[in-house]
């Protein structure tokens, strides 16, 4: 079946007249997965700060990391990053 | 072969920051020691107020027995005094023994407390003074020495133990990126290296691939650190195809401890866009059973347009047990497991072999979205050094999209499919125009809204007004009144 019986019956599919350029799907940022970790970072962070209670910042920082690991795009998620290790 | 650049200063970034996190860390660790000093302090306080309590019970004596007897017990703990080196002997303590004593320990405690501002002076008097003192009381209360001694020295390390553990595990974070991010990119190029380099399924398939332009073009698309995409164009009948690879967080350490616990799979999905006119009407997927029926339910067009589909009785072959067929029609699902496909993959001994890899695969002509006419294919990865057991499954991309352009339903299964069509495009019509007049008619009712919040306003103001004037009115009423009595 595969590609082999393809271009041996029916000459080449190829078609290099009807190429079209890849094109990057637009993705606006609303439409990006849910930055939970640093949703949760943000939130340790607070609850650290107001209640001195370090473990909760500890956390945060965690939280930070994995959120930098995951991001996608560096405009957009640089920003939360900031507030949260703020 | 190579994946794309644009994410190099994104990973010196991801480095940058990474470093300053440790630099923040440290520091507040050092920052961290000054409470942390606080909280021992505070701790051992408590700590020596429960002794004296204890002694206290223990001893239940009258403070006035020793008024005089602080400075002597200094002396004598300073010089190790004749009274306690006479009791240590003394093998059964009488009563009066810690009578002596444990009021000397109270009565330092509170000389602490009274002059606070030269506590240097006192405690290694103090810790002498419990240590002695504890050798005579051994038999009544060993507990009190135990936890003086104890309590004060591992409480620092303990505290640290917070530090250490998000410390150690920052570390391992971060190692971990670096080498699931590593093996994440070699997945990636084993796939793409196994079919996509010269001589391979996609070369001889499209006539252009990558996601760049030109020859030298990089072939993959790394969005974020587990997605990569790989794209080709230029072939008879589709305009497109679009692979999607979606790996396992292998970079991130902490989805990496929770797929240990629910484990998923690497996957890659294959999007081929058909040309318009190159697509009948065809609504067809294929899964394992259980995904089918969710398929079915969930996606729009099969709801729409396809039931399952049960094999055929009577001697045709059909595809394996495990799988379940949604289709629009028996003869579309007919046509479209040919022969072939059976034999090569999802006939019942080579689903065995070959198809472990299958997840879904779903044709239709009514994809939701901008681009109506759609294949997808979903498969499941296999380790970069197996590449080959996937190659039957990525050879049924071109295989479908030479079988659906080809393929003409016949006249009597097209007139149905024409109704179908025809009703669900008016459906949407009239639901189009539904959400046209709900929209119109808020926008009425909107404006309605704000012509009475303005008739409101004006209301409001033209009462002020009138206010206004009577009271101008009054004033006036008033004035001369208040001349006639400046005048008197």
């Amino acid at each position: 079946m595969s590609s082999h019986n393809n271009s041996s019956s029916v000459n080449d599919p190829r078609q290099p007249s009807s190429a079209k350029p890849f094109l990057p799907p637009a993705v606006s940022p609303q439409d990006l997965p849910v930055d939970y970790s640093g949703f949760i970072a943000v939130v340790f962070g607070i609850a650290g700060v107001m209640f001195r209670y370090k473990l909760c910042s500890w956390l945060a920082i965690i939280c930070c990391a994995q959120s930098l690991a995951n991001m996608r795009n560096v405009e957009t998620d640089l920003k939360q990053i900031s507030m949260a290790m703020m | 072969m190579k994946t794309t650049s644009n994410n190099r200063p994104t990973s010196l970034l991801l480095i940058l920051l990474c470093l300053l996190i440790l630099s923040l860390s440290l520091s507040s660790v050092l920052a961290d020691s000054h409470f942390e000093g606080f909280d021992a302090e505070d701790d051992v306080v408590e700590d020596e107020s429960l002794d004296l309590d204890s002694l206290r019970k223990l001893t239940d004596l009258p403070l006035t027995q020793s008024d005089s007897s602080p400075p002597i017990t200094k002396t004598t703990h300073l010089t190790s005094s004749d009274p306690q080196s006479d009791s240590d002997p003394k093998p059964n303590p009488t009563p009066e023994n810690p009578k002596l004593s444990s009021p000397t320990t109270s009565f330092d405690y509170w000389d602490e407390d009274e002059f606070e501002g030269v506590p240097v002076l006192h405690p290694p008097p103090d810790t002498q003074e419990t240590t002695e003192n504890a050798a005579p009381n051994q038999n009544l209360d060993p507990k009190t020495t135990k936890e003086s001694k104890t309590v004060p020295v591992p409480k620092k390390p303990s505290s640290y133990l917070v530090e250490i553990v998000s410390v150690t595990f920052l570390i391992m974070f971060l190692i971990n990126y670096f080498t699931g991010k590593r093996e994440n990119e070699n997945l990636a190029l084993a796939w793409a290296a196994k079919f996509a380099t010269k001589d391979s399924i996609f070369e001889k398939n499209f006539s252009l691939l990558g996601v760049g332009e030109g020859d030298d073009s990089p072939l993959l698309l790394k969005e974020g650190q587990n997605v990569f995409k790989f794209y080709a164009s230029g072939r008879r009948y589709c305009s497109g195809l679009l692979a999607t690879m979606e790996l396992k967080s292998r970079h991130d350490l902490i989805s990496r401890l929770y797929n240990l616990v629910v484990p998923c799979k690497d996957e890659i999905t294959f999007e081929v866009y058909m040309n318009e006119d190159a697509m009948d009407h065809v609504v067809f997927a294929m899964a394992k059973k259980k995904a089918a029926k969710g398929m079915q339910k969930e996606l729009q067009d099969l709801n729409r347009f396809a039931g399952l589909v049960a094999a055929p009785t009577g001697g045709r072959k059909w595809v394996a047990d495990e799988l379940g067929v949604i289709s629009e029609s028996k003869e579309v699902a007919g046509d479209m497991i040919t022969d072939t496909v059976l034999e090569q993959v999802f006939g019942e001994k080579a689903f065995e072999k070959f198809g472990r890899g299958f997840i879904s695969m779903h044709l239709s002509d009514q994809h939701p979205g901008i681009q109506k006419k759609v294949l997808i294919f979903k498969f499941a990865l296999p380790d970069a050094n197996n590449m080959t057991d996937m190659t039957r499954l990525v050879a049924l991309v071109p295989y479908y999209i030479d079988l659906i352009g080809r393929y003409k339903l016949s006249p009597q299964a097209r007139s149905k499919t024409d109704a179908a069509r025809q009703k669900a495009a008016q459906e949407a019509y009239k639901e189009l125009q539904n959400a046209r007049q709900e929209a119109l008619q808020r926008k009425k009712a909107e404006r309605k809204k704000m012509m009475e919040e303005a008739e409101a306003k004006l209301s409001a103001e033209s009462i002020r007004k009138r206010e206004a004037k009577e009271r101008t009115r009054q004033m006036k009423k008033a004035m001369p009144r208040v001349k006639m009595t400046r005048g008197n």
